[in-house]
């Protein structure tokens, strides 16, 4: 399989871009994080022909975990179509020749920027999430040392006094994404810059979860199955986007996670499906 | 005198690695789970394939291994990936083939810190022996509870781990690996009912 595959592959680089001790030292944080839910495991960030910041984490480890036999979906905000997804897939499809979709079912491999699809994932798909900023205290506290220290010693007291302060002031929890968790009852966790509406997708999922921060240099995982709660107060529960009274324009779902767009020639605003794949087999099972 | 030279192992580095890796992978996030790895190291000629395939998929000159019972596995995974052989308390990697001394290397392996818990070791045991023991695990990874029929030296280990007591996040991971190339993952978090 190996020696067939490579007369497909480009021969002007490894397979899956990343040299061999690369992929292995990734391939190592990646096992020590999924033993450690929700622990950022630091990991030595190699250099790719994008910009940090752009994906560099997510795409190293999706580099360090495909194979031939993999099928690869990549999403950027919900879209498989943006300037991103497109860029990381052809990158990736360049150096792998790996099959490619847009079919949420389909993949084995996804990775997105900015959401989780709306279909439920399954066991044995995986799910890698691209991190700007992993650290949850880094709100709080400015210094690593510091904030590896709080993690160290569970003290996630000033990230709850930051939502007291939210209510205090605005009387509800003004974060609308990167909402923290409380990952097995001991990490607090980024989730990526998903939406709140996409947190209780986490929780006792049947996917694996993997998240990489290429600019901050970490990974950190949720394996399947695992205690993923969004931090919030007894007395005022955690509340994802309501979209009450709204559907989506194409499909007409009113169940999933829509963005307003907003035409400035008319000025109508109206909604649809941020998950296109999703709105699209909607629209095509309807017709 | 013409000596004939033969390539000992066809292990791909690239594609074999890789589909170890997955394998590995699975096991570490569905604990208790069995996976063969067996028909992935078909191309290693050795005693132990599997657990060779696994030094050569994880291991390279950036980390370091302890071998406990197996001298040519040791030789073996010194010269295809230059990892460094060192003792139990300071190996990131610890195989063990002999089930008299996993008190001695639970006991010695290191478990990192709070602030560090990833600076651990991982345990990678043969599992040898008739799984006579019915185990009934859960935790991260698990939907509910998993029970499998496991051996001796799987309870012993387990046992063993316990009574050290860390403080989690510190503690240690198992790999056990039996000679067909069977393989489950019991991490650091995974109880025993």
């Amino acid at each position: 399989m190996g020696i067939e595959h490579r007369k497909l592959t480009n021969n002007h680089y490894n397979f899956a871009f990343l040299d061999e001790g690369s992929k292995r030292e990734i391939r190592r944080a990646t096992l020590k994080a999924v033993a450690i839910p929700g622990y950022q495991v630091p990991f030595g960030s190699r250099e790719l022909p994008i910009g940090r910041g752009w994906g560099t984490g997510g795409i190293q480890l999706t580099l360090s975990l495909i194979g031939p036999e993999d099928t690869l979906k990549v999403i950027d905000q919900g879209s498989d179509e943006s300037v991103n997804a497109v860029s990381i897939k052809k990158f990736v499809g360049l150096c792998t020749q790996v099959k490619t979709t847009t079919r949420t079912h389909e993949a084995t491999l996804i990775q997105t920027r900015h959401r989780i699809p709306e279909i439920p994932l399954t066991q044995g798909q995986i799910l890698v999430l691209q991190v700007p900023i992993p650290e949850p205290l880094r709100i709080v506290e400015a210094r690593e040392e510091i904030t590896k220290q709080m993690h160290a010693e569970k003290d996630y007291a000033p990230i709850w006094l930051q939502l007291y302060e939210s209510l205090v002031k605005y009387n509800k929890v003004t974060i609308a994404s990167e909402y923290p968790c409380m990952v097995e009852g001991r990490y607090v966790m980024n989730p990526s810059p998903i939406p709140k509406f996409d947190n209780p997708k986490l929780h006792k999922s049947s996917c694996l979860y993997l998240f990489g921060a290429g600019r901050e240099k970490k990974i950190y995982a949720i394996p399947p199955h695992t205690e993923v709660i969004s931090l919030a107060f007894d007395d005022v529960p955690f509340e994802i986007e309501s979209f009450a009274g709204q559907q989506c324009r194409l499909c007409g779902s009113g169940n999933t996670y829509l963005d307003e767009v907003f035409d400035a020639q008319t000025g109508e605003r109206f909604h649809q499906c941020s998950d296109t794949s999703y709105c699209k087999e909607v629209v095509d099972h309807a017709q | 005198m013409i000596s004939t030279l033969t390539k000992k192992n066809n292990f791909d580095i690239v594609f074999d690695s890789q589909k170890v890796f997955r394998i590995i992978l699975e096991a570490m996030s569905n604990p208790a789970k069995i996976i063969d790895l067996g028909e992935h190291t078909d191309d290693l000629f050795c005693a132990y394939p599997a657990f060779l395939a696994t030094a050569m998929t994880l291991l390279d000159n950036e980390v370091s291994y302890h071998v406990c019972g197996n001298d040519p596995l040791a030789g073996e995974i010194a010269s295809l990936t230059l990892a460094k052989q060192d003792r139990i308390e300071a190996a990131d990697f610890v195989f063990v083939f002999a089930p008299d001394e996993i008190e001695k290397v639970i006991s010695s392996a290191k478990y990192g810190t709070l602030a560090d818990p990833q600076k651990s070791a991982t345990l990678i045991i043969y599992d040898d022996g008739d799984p006579i023991h019915p185990l009934t695990f859960s935790g991260p990874g698990i939907d509910g509870f998993r029970t499998i029929q496991a051996t001796s030296t799987v309870k012993a280990a387990i046992t063993l781990r316990d009574k050290q007591e860390y403080e989690y996040p510190q503690g240690i991971d198992f790999l056990f690996i039996s000679e067909a190339g069977e393989l489950f993952a019991v991490p650091r978090l995974i109880t025993v009912a």
